[in-house]
């Protein structure tokens, strides 16, 4: 015959222990799986904006990044951007070159598309419309959330692709063409995929919608 | 311990490179602002890791300085590039020096290199035997030389030296690397100018900017040097016409 024994206090203690332990470890194994568990997903329907016309909606994995782009500063590259956005151009184009926490860069719409993606030639196809020449302001500080038109290793031949900062970059003033600034969501693009060792990111995450706040 | 030590240190001299905004401009890891200052808008850049960029016989490495050394030779440099303007600097597409020491070039330990694509070029200040600031002027002309290759005609300068003579293959393919000033060469300032064309003008450039009086001693009794202290002086005015050497 088994002779039952009583659990003492302290077993009691170290079962509810494991048992915690267990619970913790499970629900932290699938919040960890999940990237954008602690990215606000911001909502420009709830935000008032000075001048609607110039705020842009970036849509990533994790959220919503809100841009206010300048025409004032850059008016030629504002304008192709802008064009670019409302007709759909960067919806599921990928962010092709990622330098952790210090930028994203995308918007290679020949072939950086989810649909055609070309990793031999990612990061140099053009939009079809053309050259524009670099946008250059003086005053103009590349700071952390500025969005800045791409380019190659000479001036003048922007097309299509952008870069947003997640840090200061004053070495880039005078450099490059700003074309805005992020408001809200920079959270959402310190997410976005990137390689440790190579700034060119091999199965990027991509751009899922981008669209002007009004049409 | 003694273990330990050499594989911590191990770890930190192979850790990932640090890329950064300034890698995404010129593409060399590991390096911070020194000065942004200047009013001729050249940004002076210093390496706080050692580096190495491009790869087999192009590769280029170089370490990170101390900081007093920094400091002591930075000024050399700075007083150097300093008599450029901005608008010079502009037109030959000229904007970052980038400051380290044991710089290395395909394994040849090197004082400068000029890399004009990315208007940079960068200094070994950890060498002591020669001028900084002619080295700093001789790189610059690399890059004014490339990003001028229609007015700076090799096929003419070559016709400038006596028949007989042929330059290098190429720039460290000569056994003489010597950049002291040599008199009486019949043409060349220093054992280096003899490697290429493109060196030949540098050194011209470099001693035009660092030793003028010494250099127009020399050019007097040496037809050569005249023409082709003529070619370069004729050149860079097409250029910037107030330059001044």
């Amino acid at each position: 015959m088994i002779k039952k024994i009583k659990q003492t206090k302290s077993e009691k203690i170290l079962i509810i222990f494991i048992s915690l332990l267990a619970i913790f470890s499970f629900i932290f194994f699938f919040s960890i799986k999940n990237k954008c568990l602690f990215v606000k997903n911001n909502d420009p329907s709830k935000i008032i904006f000075e001048n609607r016309n110039n705020i842009a909606i970036l849509n990533a994995e994790c959220g919503n990044v809100i841009i206010e782009l300048y025409p004032d500063i850059s008016p030629n590259t504002v304008k192709r951007f802008k064009e670019l956005i409302k007709e759909k151009k960067y919806d599921h184009v990928a962010f092709h070159r990622v330098i952790k926490n210090t930028l994203v860069q995308g918007g290679d719409l020949e072939f950086g598309r989810k649909n055609n993606l070309n990793y031999t030639y990612l990061g140099t196809g053009s939009s079809g419309l053309g050259l524009l020449n670099t946008e250059i302001s003086r005053t103009f500080n590349f700071t952390k959330g500025t969005v800045g038109f791409a380019r190659t290793n000479k001036k003048n031949t922007e097309d299509s692709q952008f870069f947003i900062l997640l840090v200061d970059a004053p070495l880039f003033n005078e450099e490059f063409t700003p074309v805005g600034k992020v408001l809200y969501g920079l959270d959402v693009l310190k997410k976005i995929k990137y390689d440790e060792k190579s700034e060119y990111v091999l199965r990027p995450d991509f751009i899922l919608k981008f669209k002007m706040l009004v049409d | 311990m003694k273990f330990l030590k050499i594989v911590f240190f191990t770890f930190i001299l192979i850790s990932s490179s640090n890329a950064n905004t300034i890698f995404y401009l010129i593409k060399i890891p590991n390096l911070e602002i020194y000065d942004d200052t200047a009013q001729n808008g050249l940004k002076y850049l210093k390496a706080i890791k050692p580096f190495q960029v491009g790869i087999r016989d192009n590769n280029v490495s170089c370490s990170n300085p101390k900081k007093e050394l920094l400091e002591k030779k930075y000024i050399i440099i700075r007083k150097n590039l300093d008599r450029y303007s901005y608008d010079f600097l502009e037109k030959i597409n000229f904007k970052y020096v980038v400051l380290c020491k044991n710089l290395s070039v395909g394994g040849i330990e090197a004082v400068g290199f000029s890399n004009p694509e990315m208007k940079t070029i960068l200094i070994n200040i950890g060498i002591n035997t020669y001028d900084l600031g002619r080295i700093s002027h001789h790189e610059l002309f690399h890059i004014i030389n490339e990003n001028f290759k229609n007015i700076f005609n090799e096929i003419d300068w070559k016709d400038i030296n006596e028949d007989s003579f042929l330059y290098s293959e190429c720039s460290t393919c000569s056994e003489n690397f010597g950049l002291d000033l040599i008199e009486n060469q019949n043409g060349f300032l220093s054992e280096y100018s003899k490697s290429t064309p493109a060196e030949d003008m540098a050194e011209i450039f470099s001693f035009l900017m660092t030793r003028n009086s010494k250099i127009a001693t020399i050019a007097s009794s040496d037809k050569i040097i005249r023409k082709k202290i003529n070619f370069i002086k004729d050149n860079i005015y097409k250029i910037d016409k107030n330059f001044k050497f």
